[in-house]
């Protein structure tokens, strides 16, 4: 006969099993990391080694291209591989070229130089000769021509993200086959940087009048050409054997892998089947280590946060800077960046530091308003007639998991200090997208930034302007309006520091944009691969990704 | 035995109408439409450019047109395009289906490998060790979210063996050996859950018949054990159990969802998530009716399989 367990006999094994368990599960707590997570180079120099050719490059991504067509979308999914297959006129430097991390030198790529009226509205480039469109039907190889530069920026002006960018311009002429030289309607000196951005590749005439649009072919004068794309499944780039900058790129085969979740990407590059992975906390960083303990890591330093809280300034409470600076002082960032990104992150700031000053700015950098001072913040929110506090709302698309604590974090302290209710809503990315630029609601809402950009214009004049269409946090100051313009006006790099701290000082005086805490995050690379650490302002997995041409695997 | 299977088919008919205006209707309802998210992603787009592919794609028409188009497009098996890749919706199925069908249908196979002979062997030793480890089994099965173990599984193979499935899917007839090793771990843990109800059904119904008099005879004419568990009782016991298997269908649809996505399978769960972030009406709609055809076409052979099990349900 079995034994039988009764009732009691049951209850105490239970008891018993829960405490055990329990013990196990504090013993196996992971401490906190950032006490002792050891600092990693924010700069991994170029190898000394003769680059050596061959093998296949992998990354599992999160991001999975919702078209490839790159003049209707800015999506990290399409840029992380785009910049591979296609060239811009110009672009910022790679890996083994630049100095360091802030080095934002223009180097040239479709074009070898360029030229500026002295009025600024009149830019010539010289292109590159000898430059072949990929060996592909319907270009088969043929050259790439001025041309070319001409029919892709009027197609970029016609629709699409980039329209406003190239809308500003007046006429665009090819005297001969390797010189274009465009018109301007206005003065900007930031024009070369407006080219130079991830987003504004060249694409062959052909594919476009053939099929309507670029959605089924990729085709480009790039390193690499697109062997396979299956939605959900692999990207496949080939090396380029006919590329103009002979010998590169020195890998034979990049594959980017859709891999939706976390822990299958940490997997993928544990056992090997990525080659580099992006990781945002010092603890995963640890983890990862002790099972890579040659993994190569770069610690990312972001100049820039593109997300903060966006009010509805044009109304009623918010349009009182005196309730905007009084809930800026309220939020204690710095306890943000300690607790939910454990130390490595930054206190958060919309215009890459690196176009006004050398270091990343600290809190006392931003001014009064941005201290975290609650005492005083309830003092002004009294004087703004809000003593009592009030009731207002935030929505929000959770971009990654720490945004949550983030919103959460912001909830508290402006519940604590100045006894303003908060109602959080969470939408989904379509609803909050849809929402959150369509400009009309009240409240407060987690506002972002394009995440692509990193020219000063663009970060300037084309977010803060109160006439530009990608103004969503709605700024509309006179004086930054001036600023702004004077800037794209100024080719002195000395006087563009110098208003671009104007510009920062306003913005912060007047808490015109309120931003908040971001990440910095690792680069973490198998110990063969050398030059692919991000240069300045781009990951090298993402936006940065044409820095890949340089990349080579030392097995 | 022709007028139960023709009662049950008519009866599926008023479960798919229903199933269309409940996916129509919650569609429709969601904040946002594909052209937000295909704004989203583009970043600009004008409000005239918007009105025009509003009226292109007949987002403009009232809703009980846009039902009416789509229910004309299903019954003439011409579900259109993704609002949002532009791709044929035939063509991005052919690509999903294959995929969802390989992982169920492993899943399911491992499950009733897992649960059945689990079942009878906790039902013939009832109370004893056995018993014990096979109750313990299911209920970790049924506890353990598919989610969480699908990451577990995950994580700790790469930290303790330095392996993990190969990701980037690749097609059975392309290397059978790798697409395997892609689909054995996912539709594993597919399986152990889904086995859970099983093993648990098949112990109680096989307790029961072992309990029946038609049993008992067995045993006094001095039959095997074997002969008496598996060719007597077994074959009564398992008219429930097919019937909790096919309830599970949905279960295991509903899981493939989130370990397709653990273990980056391309397939219809996958396709269906980011039909409806994306608001891709047609991709969505056309997705949920061709599992509820799916479910009702199983529950009906279920039911008949139940029939030919006990021929006194085709009688009644």
């Amino acid at each position: 006969m079995a034994a039988r367990v009764t009732r009691r006999e049951f209850l105490e094994r239970t008891t018993l099993g829960g405490v055990a368990a329990a013990a196990l599960v504090a013993g196996a707590r992971p401490r906190h990391a950032s006490a002792a997570a050891p600092a990693y180079p924010d700069w991994i120099a170029a190898s000394t080694k003769p680059a050596k050719r061959g093998g296949t490059l992998t990354r599992a991504s999160a991001w999975d291209p919702p078209v490839i067509d790159p003049r209707l979308t800015q999506s990290v999914g399409t840029f992380q591989f785009v910049g591979l297959t296609s060239n811009r006129l110009v672009r910022y430097g790679f890996a083994d070229e630049v100095t360091s991390v802030t080095d934002l030198g223009l180097k040239g790529d479709l074009a070898e130089s360029w030229t500026v009226s002295p009025d600024h509205r009149v830019w010539t480039f010289k292109l590159r000769q000898g430059v072949k469109w990929h060996n592909l039907p319907p270009v088969n190889g043929r050259e790439f021509v001025a041309a070319d530069v001409k029919y892709c920026f009027e197609q970029y002006a016609k629709e699409g993200v980039q329209s406003f960018t190239f809308q500003e311009i007046e006429a665009t002429e090819t005297p001969d086959n390797y010189t274009v030289r465009v018109h301007l309607k206005t003065p900007n000196v930031f024009f070369p940087h407006a080219l130079a951005e991830p987003v504004a590749v060249m694409f062959p005439r052909e594919v476009m009048e053939q099929d309507g649009d670029l959605k089924k072919r990729l085709i480009g004068t790039g390193p690499y050409i697109m062997k396979e794309h299956t939605r959900k499944v692999r990207v496949v780039l080939q090396r380029n054997p006919d590329y103009w900058d002979k010998g590169r790129p020195y890998v034979d085969e990049y594959i980017i892998l859709s891999t939706p979740d976390a822990a299958t990407r940490l997997a993928a590059f544990r056992t090997g089947q990525a080659d580099f992975i992006w990781v945002a906390s010092p603890s995963e960083v640890e983890v990862l280590r002790k099972t890579n303990p040659n993994a190569v890591v770069q610690a990312f330093h972001n100049s820039l946060a593109p997300f903060g809280v966006a009010l509805a300034q044009d109304r009623p409470p918010f349009n009182d800077v005196r309730v905007r600076r009084a809930m800026c002082m309220a939020i204690d960032r710095q306890k943000m960046v300690d607790t939910v990104f454990e130390g490595h992150g930054i206190i958060g700031w919309g215009v890459p530091y690196l176009y006004y000053q050398d270091t990343p700015p600290t809190a006392k950098d931003f001014g009064p308003w941005w201290q975290y001072k609650p005492a005083d913040a309830k003092k002004l929110l009294t004087e703004a007639g809000h003593g009592k506090g009030f009731e207002t709302t935030l929505f929000y698309y959770e971009y990654f998991p720490q945004m949550t604590s983030e919103v959460q974090l912001v909830q508290q302290d402006l519940k604590r200090n100045l006894n303003i209710d908060v109602k959080i809503t969470k939408l989904d990315y379509t609803t909050y997208y849809g929402r959150y630029v369509e400009n009309k609601w009240d409240g407060m809402s987690w506002g972002f930034q394009s995440g692509h950009a990193i020219g000063v214009d663009e970060r300037t004049y084309q977010y803060m302007h109160s006439g530009s269409p990608k103004n969503f946090f709605r700024v509309n100051d006179p004086v930054i309006d001036d600023l702004t313009t004077k800037l794209r006006r100024t080719p002195d790099r000395a006087e563009q520091r110098m208003l671009t701290k104007k510009i920062v000082d306003r913005e912060y005086d007047q808490v015109l944009r309120m931003w908040m805490p971001y990440d910095n995050g690792f680069l973490v690379f198998q110990p063969h691969m050398r030059n692919a650490a991000a240069p300045a302002l781009r990951r090298s997995d993402g936006y940065g990704s044409p820095t890949l041409v340089r990349t080579w695997l030392d097995k | 035995m022709y007028k139960y299977v023709l009662r049950r088919v008519l009866l599926a008919v008023p479960v798919l109408v229903l199933s269309s205006l409940i996916v129509f209707g919650l569609m429709r309802v969601m904040p946002g439409d594909a052209l937000t998210a295909l704004m989203a992603e583009s970043g600009n787009v004008g409000e005239k450019e918007l009105q025009k592919l509003r009226k292109d794609l007949g987002l403009d028409l009232p809703y009980y047109q846009q039902y009416l188009v789509w229910v004309w497009q299903m019954v003439s098996f011409n579900p259109g395009d993704s609002i949002f890749t532009n791709e044929p919706i035939p063509v991005a199925l052919r690509k999903a289906i294959p995929v969802t069908l390989e992982l169920a249908t492993l899943a399911m196979i491992l499950g009733l490998v897992i649960a059945i002979p689990i079942g009878v062997l906790s039902a013939t030793h009832q109370d004893r060790l056995s018993d014990y480890v096979g109750r313990v089994v299911a209920v970790s099965g049924l506890s353990m979210p598919e989610f969480w173990l699908g990451t577990l599984v995950i994580t700790f193979a790469a930290i303790w063996f330095h392996w993990m499935p190969p990701i980037g899917y690749v097609s059975f007839w392309e290397s059978p050996w790798k697409n395997l090793q892609q689909f054995l771990v996912p539709a594993a843990i597919l399986g152990f859950r889904l086995s859970a109800a099983t093993m648990r059904m098949t112990r109680s119904t096989v307790l029961e018949v072992l309990r029946e008099d038609y049993v008992r005879t067995a045993w006094a004419k001095g039959l095997a054990g074997k002969i008496v568990v598996y060719k007597h009782a077994l074959k009564n016991a398992l008219i429930p159990v097919v019937t909790i298997v096919g309830g599970q269908l949905g279960v295991l649809l509903a899981g493939t969802v989130v370990v397709e996505t653990i273990f980056a399978l391309p397939g219809m769960g996958r396709l269906t998530v980011e039909a409806i972030l994306y608001r891709d009406y047609p991709v969505v709609q056309t997705n949920v009716m061709l599992v509820a055809g799916t479910l009702v076409t199983l529950n009906l052979l279920v039911d008949m399989t139940y029939a030919w099990l006990d021929p006194r349900i085709r009688y009644q």
